[in-house]
């Protein structure tokens, strides 16, 4: 990977990448994530990809990516830790795949640059009718977050166990908030962002970096920019308490389960990629304990399975139960949790781990986005390690180092959705 | 077995294939430089199948619904006890099963191991073992996945609107079948199953990604068992679907924030295989596309009345005997958005400006299909199974003209064939 830093705040990180037919352009803006922003964050991007001084408006756009054969560009926010990200995803075919030798790279590269600094404006604001459409979009978005019971479960619990942090404020933003944001009021917050954030911009796929240094540049350089700093995230640190129970009933036909762990360990400490290593034997996948004894064992669920939020430390359960088998259920993932604190660990469970990790890992050497999203992550995190290092890591990994990661699991949150008459 | 090379100037791709004694049809793409290799070992039988006779019979046989999903599941026990997956996980593959209308699929990827992840596979699809002990045990499993769809609004949308669209064809049924139906599984159905659907002349096999083509050959020569291919083709028995919809409207409610819809149009002109099918699925992609898409004057129309938000999208569905267009997304009036859209569609002329954007965006996403070996693989291989080679795919896309696509517009946007499904809060 080659970066150029554009500017104190901007940099262009490219890497090459032949081998795929596209070429594919990811913009991450660093923002801090509290409530005062997270709204304006949200519906930033949905705006700001409707219009720009190239296209001016979204007909115009949909025609402009459309005659780059189909190149795609969206905007949303995600989430690393209290790091909220505007993020902006593009891509399109290679250069060397256009029939009549346009150059799509640049093309799209030069709309992206467009929707990031130089949107439409009328008398000093965003376009007004734009924003009141995107705005119930954007609430729209927040509501449909109930409709996928199983990621609202999780997100549910990821939330509670976060309770009082700022991570357990919604990335979508708030209803209510975003109601009063104004074509005026979200400028203002643009206009306030755009040159005092971090703004990391990947390029991978096969195009000449110096050329989209310059694309970059012409945008940048008629704007003053201020030094920022990457929001930092401290993992949740709770002293033992009593298990935080919630239970929430919907018109539901099948119950879920999920259950939040405090894993007291940070991505830069050493024995995180232990902490990666235990998440896999214990419910990452078809070799994991949870699958092999809550679902073919037991019967008890279609899917039964953990997943790691590394910033805030916090690993999640998740399981589709009968209602009735609640109890059951929970029980059977404490057990599993404690044969591995007792060593109860067989050679197939760690060696199928540690392959299915670096066979994940070595995968993202043919996915343009899953590299760039890597990079970043690690950016964030903090790490300073690259895809081959974290590699290593993990297969330096010792039974006994996920024996020892596993004992500072602390179970904090047990969520469980049923249904209205149970 | 004997393989054909062939390459395309236009990608840069190559392609191996063959058939092998046993009947097996092979097709490699090689990707030297890629880190993964993908494989996809799957039968022509889907969930559509419940009813059919065995080559060498004359009585049809008829099996209860869902089993071939059941059978996907089942397929991952082996004769020593042993789990499938433990295998795999040992090379590092990552190893999974699907089962739509019409096919059921065993696939890996690895970044590692290949061969032995290949002869793994190979293996244990060639390995049925059922007891009614084991198969009782799947009960509890998949009666889980079945609760967990009925708890899917996208799900019961579907199936809802397909429920519109069609009287008699089987697609109208769950693919995992009911709790109910599910219940009548035992050993000796799923026996008589694999040893109609998994005969391997009715198999396929494709590879895709960082794979050396002889080993390759060998391993799979080597992991084929005794097999008598069919002389004949399975006759599967399918009731008469008239041309018209069994109904205009379904709705249901559910535990979802806004209403949600599917509507669409019943594909008529069907029973076509090969080019001919595959060049419908191209004019009709782009006429959605010119129609919908967020260029269209009626997405415009739509979004501005606030009928229609960024959940809004387009697809077709297709196999040699049926097919449907769909739109969905979310809507505070599904049904104005319906009477808009057949409103609009009455007065639509064509244009050829955007016949000639919507035909670049085909071929972008042809190119771009390229990237993922997965999805490619996938691809491929459905398409085979209706007679498409889909790495000649250039072939029949050049042949496409505006001409084509407003026969097609005629063709097949009628407002009889049309229905609308809506889930809508509780």
């Amino acid at each position: 990977m080659k970066t150029v830093k554009i500017n104190e705040n901007v940099s262009l990180h490219y890497i090459s990448m032949t081998k795929l037919k596209t070429t594919s352009v990811a913009v991450y803006i660093h923002r801090p994530l509290c409530e005062e922003e997270a709204s304006y964050n949200a519906l930033l991007p949905l705006v700001l990809k409707s219009a720009t001084e190239l296209c001016p408006n979204r007909e115009a756009v949909a025609k402009y990516l459309e005659n780059l054969y189909g190149a795609s560009m969206g905007g949303t926010t995600i989430k690393c830790g209290e790091d909220h990200v505007i993020y902006f995803d593009a891509e399109t075919i290679s250069d060397c795949y256009a029939p009549e030798g346009e150059p799509l790279v640049e093309e799209l590269l030069n709309l992206l640059m467009s929707v990031l600094f130089a949107p439409k404006l009328e008398d000093g604001a965003f376009d007004s009718k734009i924003v009141e459409q995107e705005k119930i979009n954007a609430q729209d978005r927040i509501d449909a977050f109930v409709n996928d019971k199983r990621q609202y479960a999780s997100v549910r619990c990821q939330q509670e166990t976060a309770r009082g942090t700022s991570f357990s404020i919604n990335r979508l933003g708030d209803k209510e908030r975003i109601k009063d944001i104004t074509a005026q009021s979200l400028y203002e917050h643009y206009r306030s962002i755009i040159t005092s954030s971090v703004i990391d911009i990947y390029v991978c796929g096969n195009t000449d970096i110096n050329a989209a240094a310059a694309a970059v540049a012409e945008y940048t350089d008629k704007l003053v920019f201020k030094k920022a700093e990457i929001p930092k995230t401290e993992i949740i640190f709770r002293p033992s308490e009593e298990i935080n129970n919630v239970t929430e009933k919907m018109e539901v036909a099948q119950g879920k389960l999920a259950m939040g762990f405090l894993t007291n360990t940070r991505p830069v400490d050493d024995d995180y990629y232990a902490l990666m290593v235990f998440n896999s034997v214990f419910g990452a996948g078809a070799h994991s304990k949870l699958f092999n004894n809550v679902r073919e064992k037991l019967s008890l669920c279609y899917y039964a399975s953990s997943q790691l939020e590394r910033f805030k430390g916090i690993i999640t359960v998740n399981a589709g139960i009968e209602f009735k088998n609640f109890q059951k259920a929970h029980d059977e993932i404490l057990v599993q949790l404690d044969e591995i604190r007792k060593g109860n660990i067989t050679e197939q469970e760690f060696g199928a781990s540690i392959s299915s990790i670096v066979n994940v890992f070595n995968s993202y050497y043919d996915d343009q986005r899953a590299l760039a999203t890597n990079s970043l992550m690690n950016r964030v995190a903090e790490t300073g390690k690259t895809l081959d290092e974290i590699i290593e890591c993990v297969k330096k990994v010792t039974v006994s180092d996920v024996v020892n990661v596993s004992k500072k699991l602390q179970l904090d949150t047990v969520y469980f959705l049923k249904g209205r008459g149970e | 077995m004997e393989l054909t090379f062939r390459k395309s100037e236009i990608t840069g791709e190559t392609i191996y294939s063959g058939v092998h004694s046993s009947g097996l049809d092979v097709y490699i793409v090689p990707k030297p430089e890629y880190s993964g290799t993908y494989a996809i070992f799957g039968t022509r039988y889907g969930s559509v199948d419940s009813d059919f006779v065995v080559p060498g019979e004359t009585e049809t046989t008829h099996v209860p619904d869902g089993i071939a999903h059941y059978l996907e599941h089942k397929m991952f026990d082996q004769p020593d006890g042993s789990n499938v997956f433990d295998k795999f996980s040992k090379y590092g593959g990552n190893a999974n099963a699907f089962t739509s209308f019409n096919i059921t699929a065993y696939l890996f990827s690895s970044t590692s191991n290949f061969e032995e992840n290949l002869a793994t596979l190979l293996d244990y699809v060639q390995s049925p073992y059922y007891t009614d002990e084991t198969v009782e045990k799947e009960q509890g499993i998949i009666g889980q996945e079945i609760r967990m769809y009925d708890d899917s609004p996208g799900w019961k949308l579907f199936f809802n609107f397909i429920n519109c669209l069609y009287n008699e064809h089987p697609i109208k049924k769950e693919i995992a079948g009911t709790v109910e139906s599910i219940s009548h599984i035992t050993a000796d159905y799923l026996y008589k199953c694999y040893n109609t659907f998994y005969n391997l002349s009715n198999m396929s096999l494709v590879i895709v990604g960082n794979v050396d083509v002889d080993s390759a050959v060998k391993v799979i020569c080597d992991g084929i068992k005794n097999n008598e291919p069919f002389n004949e083709p399975i006759k599967r028995v399918y009731p008469q679907e008239p041309k018209t919809i069994a109904k205009p409207y379904a709705e249901r409610s559910m535990a979802v924030a806004a209403p949600m819809f599917m509507l669409g149009w019943k594909d008529n002109d069907v029973n076509k295989t090969g080019s001919e099918l595959l060049k419908k699925n191209i004019e009709i992609t782009i006429l959605m596309r010119m129609l919908f898409g967020k260029s269209s004057a009626i997405y415009k129309k739509l979004y501005d009345m606030n009928l229609i938000n960024s959940t809004f999208s387009q697809d077709y569905t297709m196999q040699p005997d049926y097919g449907f267009t769909s739109l969905d997304g979310e809507s505070r009036d599904p049904h104005k958005v319906f009477e808009i859209i057949l409103d609009e569609l009455e007065k639509t002329e064509l244009d050829e400006e955007a016949f000639e954007r919507a035909k670049k965006v085909t071929w972008g996403s042809y190119i771009r299909s390229h990237n993922d070996i997965e999805g490619y693989a996938g691809t491929f291989i459905q398409l085979l199974f209706m007679g498409i080679d889909y790495f000649d795919y250039y072939d029949v896309y050049k042949t496409v003209t505006f001409e084509d696509i407003k026969a097609r517009f005629k063709e097949h946007f009628k407002k009889e064939s049309a229905a609308l499904s809506v889930v809508k809060p509780v």
